[in-house]
């Protein structure tokens, strides 16, 4: 909350956003698939057979990222980086400043994942492990976690702070948050942020498997008769500078990002607690110099467990009270897979185009109210709503939360 | 019928082995209406639970659903007996 005689804080706009997700490429396919609700969860194409008994996922199918990325380019980069690059370029072309490059000393790149290069790590233990053979020797650079950011960087010129977020599911919301609190401390005046995961391998869909939050069958958030969630994969990317220096460069802004709100629930390193989740909802909507009764859309986290859409749903409700009943609230990874450490990203995307076109997204798959959850998860179909203020939330394993708020600019 | 109902009896007995060693249960603790709670099984101790399960005859069983609703152990016995057996069609 801004303190009376304090100088106005330092507004951040977005103006580029680009995707890469199971529904294909650009925010534009993601708002699509939402929008419809159609889903991308398929039954999984994985490198080789694995012991994983669920066999779907929300994959990006026909990727060719030898269209994107140059081919001496190409062996350093694993999925999650190709996704990121792919993303970042959508980004920054729409923000108009592909031309501008290099963006030097006042521009950052802050990027979100949860596991970084695993599909490599898995080749290199089946290469080695199982066929003796040749391990890629670009492993190191192609599985670091920061390779993302690293990569972006050099692309565009961006030679201020650069790193990689890591905090599990709440990655990607945690890696634009803090782009947005570089550029309004006066750091720099803009970023390239958002968040990449790919980690639809055999033996990684086996080690979710077997903490049995994955359903074999169809993923239905916050609905009677849900049984877990699919994953995902996928990245989305934004262009995010302070209103100045947008508007000095004449640039058109498509949302603001007006509050980013985190906490930690420091308690258990699997299950969820509303107290954190209400902390970080309740940061944000201050943040944002808001009060909860501001937020017309929430797009949830909504994995379709049984331990994050209660919590959640407590937590909304302690936030939102007996308003909650009324508020517009979706999940849209039905549609997108839970995309880890891109979701806060890939959903942010998505709660912007629902903003800007007023309308709602589905939750799909859904069955009938469980009793225990009781929100309006918009089910089904969209619907037109009067979007002033957006909420995205995110909340990881290891009791990591965060969530963002959006705006129209001003 | 009769076949059947020994094929789930001998079935519930062998889960509730798994349940026994995999929670580290004391055996002579568990009564049909005992709750998972009173026998401090706790959500890890389901996963295992579970992964066994799923060593033993085969079956993906998630956390969420069924099993989530159950808070004794004769309700958790017949969920994950019910999955078993749909499994073998």
């Amino acid at each position: 909350m801004q303190a009376v005689g304090d100088a106005p804080r330092t507004r951040v706009v977005v103006t580029g956003m680009g995707a890469v997700s199971a529904a294909g490429l650009g925010v534009e396919a993601l708002w699509g698939a939402a929008l419809a609700g159609r889903s991308g969860v398929r039954e999984a194409e994985l490198a080789r057979e694995g012991p994983n008994r669920v066999k779907i996922a929300a994959q990006v199918s026909g990727f060719r990222p030898e269209e994107f990325i140059d081919a001496k380019l190409l062996p350093y980069c694993d999925r999650f980086t190709q996704f990121a690059i792919v993303a970042a370029d959508q980004a920054v072309a729409q923000a108009g400043l592909s031309e501008r490059c290099p963006l030097g000393s006042r521009a950052g790149v802050t990027v979100g994942t949860g596991a970084g290069g695993i599909t490599t790590i898995e080749e290199l233990c089946f290469t080695d492990f199982v066929l003796k053979g040749r391990i890629d020797p670009m492993a190191v650079p192609r599985v670091m976690i920061s390779a993302p950011a690293s990569h972006i960087g050099i692309r565009y010129g961006c030679t201020g702070p650069t790193f990689v977020v890591s905090s599990a599911c709440a990655s990607g919301a945690q890696a634009i948050g803090m782009a947005v609190q570089l550029i309004r401390a006066g750091a720099i005046d803009r970023a390239i942020a958002g968040g990449a995961e790919s980690t639809i391998t055999a033996l990684n869909i086996r080690a979710w498997e077997t903490l049995r939050v994955l359903t074999p069958d169809c993923m239905r958030p916050f609905s009677i008769g849900r049984n877990g969630t699919v994953l995902g994969e996928g990245a989305a990317v934004f262009v995010l500078e302070s209103e100045a220096a947008a508007y000095r460069r004449g640039a058109i802004s498509l949302a603001e990002i007006a509050g980013y709100g985190t906490s930690s629930d420091a308690s258990d390193i699997v299950r969820p607690d509303s107290d954190g989740a209400v902390a970080a909802i309740s940061g944000a909507i201050a943040d944002a110099d808001l009060d909860p009764e501001d937020i017309s859309y929430v797009n949830a986290h909504g994995t379709g467990t049984i331990a994050n859409d209660i919590t959640e749903t407590e937590a909304l409700g302690r936030v939102f009270g007996s308003a909650l009943r009324r508020l517009p609230v979706s999940s849209t990874k039905p549609i997108h897979g839970h995309t880890l450490g891109a979701a806060g990203a890939i959903e942010l995307a998505i709660t912007i185009m629902a903003m800007r076109s007023q309308i709602a997204p589905p939750t799909i798959n859904w069955l009938g109210p469980d009793p225990k959850v009781g929100l309006d998860p918009i089910p089904h179909e969209a619907r037109p709503v009067p979007i002033r203020a957006a909420l995205s939330n995110s909340f990881a394993f290891g009791g990591i939360n965060a969530c963002l708020v959006v705006v129209p600019p001003q | 019928m009769l076949e059947k109902a020994t094929e789930r009896e001998q079935l519930a007995e062998q889960i509730l082995d798994v349940i026994v060693s995999e929670g580290k249960i004391d055996r002579t603790k568990v009564t049909p209406e005992a709750t998972l709670e009173s026998l401090e099984v706790e959500s890890m101790d389901v996963v295992m639970i579970l992964m066994a399960i799923e060593q033993k005859f085969g079956v993906y069983i998630p956390i969420d659903g069924g099993i989530a609703e159950a808070t004794d152990v004769t309700n958790f016995v017949e969920n994950v007996a019910e999955r078993i057996l749909a499994s073998r069609g």
